[in-house]
């Protein structure tokens, strides 16, 4: 079972997924530090903590890499215990739910690109990423993560916007900001997302676990066109010359859906990850 | 690096030239209220945080125009 679910989710609710249970989205959840109160489980300022283990453990990847790797160890031991981010990736139609649930959806500039390739986001025709709840209302305090302002959309905005950067070829990864509370949904892409980097690269669970989904394609309907092959940011499609089809790795796919979404013969859907019993513990 | 780069927001060619995604920037003089200018020598910095996955290509060393980067690799065995 995803553990994420298992610690945060409700099984009443949404099929216990932890992203789509309202307690992970509410005004509580959000964690401030107030005068005379012990700064809260994961750090008085959510924001700021985010990321920072991480970067932490990315320090001794040249003084010490067997530390380095004992670290990485440790920190996915932890299963979301820890000081760390979780970010799990989401297909489009969940992240729909999410923007419909979440108070205030606003779309910002991405913090990955700006740190990893200097890509300004000026405006909302350009910022990526996705800010949910309380914490957008106080985006002023935090201008250099929310370089250039945010742009608050209503709920059908947002999953048109969704949309716009789904067609572009991004996965969509839900983030927490501090304990259980969903902060984000971010467009990543490979290498320029540090949480899929992360994890592609150097085996950092946490920040970018696999979907609830995974791929499935119908042979029949596949005309080996090629277009998923192109949208998988993880590797995990290629294209079979023995069948003339394009073929998926069900063990690399991380279930987001972007092949789905762009194939022009409706040849892949997306199947419940617990359903194929090879992929149950497989996050 | 022979001098460090100064202003790799406001330049940005090595970070967006390398293919390898080696290098990243941050800002090392964060106001409260108040966003960095990238123009502003010192305010933000250069790392390359995954320099072993660099292929010593040199694209970013032809484009630096401060000549920020150098790049050492091991000499061939004899
Ligand atoms: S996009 Fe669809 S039709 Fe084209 S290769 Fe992929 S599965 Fe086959
Ligand atoms: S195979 Fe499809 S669903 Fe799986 S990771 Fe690749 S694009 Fe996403
Ligand atoms: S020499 Fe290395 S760091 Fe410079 S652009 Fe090429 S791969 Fe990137």
């Amino acid at each position: 079972m995803c553990w994420v679910c298992e610690a945060y989710g409700d099984p009443e609710v949404e099929n216990g997924r932890w992203y789509l249970n309202p307690k992970n989205h509410s005004r509580n959840m959000y964690k401030i530090k107030k005068p005379d109160q012990k700064a809260a489980a994961y750090g008085s300022d959510p924001e700021a903590q985010s990321g920072r283990n991480i970067g932490e453990i990315m320090q001794f990847r040249f003084t010490d890499p067997d530390k380095f790797n004992q670290l990485i160890k440790e920190a996915n031991a932890m299963k979301g215990s820890g000081p760390f981010q979780i970010g799990q990736v989401i297909p489009i139609q969940e992240a729909y739910k999410v923007v419909e649930m979440s108070y205030p959806v606003a779309s910002m500039s991405c913090i990955c690109r700006i740190h990893n390739r200097a890509q300004e986001e000026r405006n909302e025709h350009e910022y990526s990423c996705t800010g949910l709840g309380v914490g957008m209302l106080k985006w002023e305090r935090w201008p250099e993560r929310y370089k250039g302002g945010v742009n608050f959309m209503a709920p059908d905005e947002a999953k048109e916007w969704l949309v716009k950067w789904n067609k572009k070829g991004m996965v969509h990864i839900i983030m927490t900001f501090g304990g259980s509370y969903v902060g984000g949904v971010c467009n990543c892409d490979y290498p320029d997302c540090g949480m899929i980097r992360n994890r592609v690269d150097y085996g950092i669970e946490t920040g970018c676990l696999k979907s609830h989904w995974v791929a499935k394609i119908d042979y029949d309907l596949c005309t080996g066109c090629g277009v998923c092959v192109q949208r998988c940011q993880f590797g995990a499609i290629k294209f079979e010359v023995t069948l003339d089809k394009t073929n998926i790795d069900q063990l690399k796919c991380f279930g987001c859906g972007l092949c789905e979404t762009g194939c022009p013969t409706n040849a892949i859907e997306l199947i419940d990850r617990e359903s194929l019993p090879g992929l149950r513990e497989v996050w | 690096m022979t001098a460090p780069c100064t202003v790799p927001f406001d330049c940005k060619k090595c970070l967006q030239a390398c293919p390898q995604a080696v290098f990243l920037v941050t800002a090392v003089k964060v106001e409260r209220g108040k966003e960095t200018d990238p123009k502003e020598p010192g305010a933000y910095r250069l790392f390359a945080p995954h320099r072993d996955k660099c292929t010593g290509c040199n694209d970013c060393i032809e484009l630096c125009p401060e000549d920020a980067i150098t790049i050492n690799f091991p000499p061939l065995e004899a």
